[in-house]
């Protein structure tokens, strides 16, 4: 059996604004860069695609969802104005029980989650509505457990990775987060959307610069700094997670857009493989 | 009818769904052998009060609907579903049935927008109700027949401190207390939160197994009891003073704001509070308390 592999790897925003009809600079900009990546996901056709979404949060250890067909229909607490997200997900239930064993076996706790009615978060559900909407590919999620350090990040994509070498599996990678995170808080209009402060919009092109020099490397070492200073989408963890699965590449990354969604800072980052 | 209303009676409610699993209520696809009785017992006298008082409404402050823009209000007459809780799964799926106060609602967005904070209306009918919500509710009233008002957390005090997030409790709780009095509203109140908050993170096989439940540490215990004597003996004043360093020190869940709220809605009353129980639930301490008003509205 030949050995899985992972074939391509995205940085993904999963705020609801950008899943809505509403029209706005940033927005529009964003939206085009996911439809940009969806559609090189689906050139690549891969045989399944792992998400790590930010807004999926746990607190005993890191969960993994093994129900083999999610449905429902999920409206986002915050901004539930934006519009339902009704869920028909194929899950590949195999690729994360093995990888929830093989996280417990490198000392994470682990939990796999295989409930009827197990709400499917606003994060995943947004990067799936662009890169997967005919919902032609297998899903595996895996949550962001609170109290994981980048330590435990990478160890977890690294688990990741090895379960999709075992699988023999051609998959694809999104880690769904966003960058800097500090919204409004209160109503704007879309349409005068900008960072929230100018000092995390350049640590966020500071960051996304790095990356497109395959500088990887330097931006794990940095992401305490860039995670305290900028208040990051929960540390910047999602973006360990994405170097475990993909052990810490040189490869550059291609910045496909970046903007603000109500202050925070988003970015669609393509890693070719 | 207008401005007749009045606060019956504050309850600060934990919602561990640990506590219906406990009970094993038709409502929870779980089944368990029980556990967590001093504060499943602890509820059950708030429930005997709460029947003979007859309110119009209990309204719940739930750190589990937590907001980023304003303070928003259930404002959908009638909510059902399906309540998975997304960390604990295997001990928490529940049918809910609710409805919901609106024109309490309404009354509530207007007042706090009063006090100059941004205020919404929750009006998406297949909006998921929140398991803080849900289980704070079913302890003070598992018939649910008492229309309910579900109000969130807005993360002001994470997003900026713990005394601009306090300051904004405050003033919501002086516009929800007069929304109940200008609606005649005779309303129970209930701060959906636990008291100490560090937890372990591992499970027992038995997951109601009472002898793996205790403490996180005896600093967050003394915290607690230090908090509870306060407000046993109806010295609200220190209470809110020492608040923020109990936050700090226990990370106590009623930085989200719950409790604040209330006690700024019942006007921070120097009535001695009842403690009707006190556990633990995965380490964290969970107190079950009452500010009987009754006999000052009567």
């Amino acid at each position: 059996m030949p050995q899985g592999s992972i074939i391509g790897a995205y940085i993904a925003p999963g705020l609801p604004h950008l899943a809505s009809d509403i029209a706005a600079v940033s927005w529009d900009a964003l939206r085009r860069g996911f439809h940009q990546a969806g559609e090189h996901i689906h050139a690549l056709q891969p045989d399944v695609l792992v998400l790590y979404s930010t807004q999926w949060i746990s607190v005993l250890g890191h969960s993994f969802q093994t129900h083999p067909n999610p449905q429902g229909l999920h409206v986002d607490e915050n901004w539930y104005e934006m519009g339902d997200f009704p869920f028909d997900l194929r899950v590949d239930a195999d690729l994360g029980t093995r990888a929830a064993a093989i996280a417990a076996s490198l000392g994470l706790a682990t939990k796999t989650v295989n409930y009827h009615g197990f709400p499917i978060d606003t994060g995943t559900l947004v990067a799936l509505r662009f890169v997967n909407p005919a919902n032609q590919f297998p899903v595996a999620v895996v949550s962001c457990n609170i109290y994981a350090g980048q330590e435990d990040s990478l160890t977890l994509g690294k688990a990741v990775r090895q379960a999709i070498a075992e699988s023999s599996k051609r998959a694809v990678v999104i880690s769904c987060t966003g960058l800097s995170a500090r919204f409004f808080t209160d109503e704007i209009a879309p349409y005068n959307d900008r960072l929230s402060q100018t000092e995390d919009d350049a640590w966020n092109r500071r960051i996304l610069g790095l990356i497109e020099q395959g500088r990887n490397a330097e931006v794990l070492a940095m992401s305490g700094d860039y995670a305290r200073t900028a208040a990051v989408d929960m540390g910047f963890k999602a973006f360990a997670w994405l170097m475990g699965t993909l052990d810490t590449p040189s490869s550059p990354g291609a910045v496909l857009a970046y903007g603000p969604v109500w202050g925070t800072g988003a970015a669609v980052v393509e890693y070719q493989l | 009818m207008a401005d007749s209303g009045q606060i019956l009676a504050g309850f600060l409610a934990p919602h561990p769904p640990h506590l219906v699993y406990g009970e094993n209520p038709v409502r929870n696809e779980p089944r368990s052998t029980g556990g967590w009785e001093m504060l499943r017992w602890a509820y059950e006298k708030c429930r005997a009060k709460i029947k003979a008082w007859k309110p119009d409404v209990i309204l719940v402050h739930s750190p589990h609907w937590m907001t980023i823009v304003g303070h928003h209000f259930l404002r959908v007459p009638h909510l059902a579903g399906l309540s998975v809780d997304p960390i604990f799964p295997h001990i928490f799926r529940y049918q809910y049935d609710m409805n919901v106060d609106v024109e309490l609602a309404d009354a509530c967005f207007e007042e706090t927008q009063k006090e100059g904070l941004v205020a919404k209306k929750m009006t998406n009918p297949h909006f998921r109700v929140d398991y803080g919500t849900i289980v704070s509710l079913h302890m003070l009233n598992p018939e649910w027949d008492i229309p309910i008002l579900g109000i969130s957390a807005n993360n002001s005090p994470y997003f900026y401190s713990t005394e601009i997030g306090q300051e904004q409790m405050v003033k919501l709780g002086r516009a929800t207390a007069r929304a109940i009095a200008k609606t005649g509203r005779r309303a129970v109140l209930a701060a959906s939160n636990t008291l100490s908050h560090l937890h372990y993170d591992r499970e027992p096989e038995l997951i109601e197994d009472m002898n793996k439940e205790v403490i996180f540490n005896n600093s967050q215990y003394q915290w607690d009891m230090r908090v509870l004597e306060l407000m046993r003996s109806g010295h609200t004043e220190q209470l809110m003073a020492i608040m923020p360093e109990f936050m700090e020190k226990a990370a106590a869940e009623v930085k989200s704001g719950g409790l604040t709220w209330m006690l700024a809605a019942m006007g921070f009353p120097t009535t001695p509070a009842q403690v009707h129980g006190y556990w633990t639930v995965i380490g964290t301490g969970n107190a079950v308390v009452e500010w009987d008003l009754t006999h000052k509205a009567a």
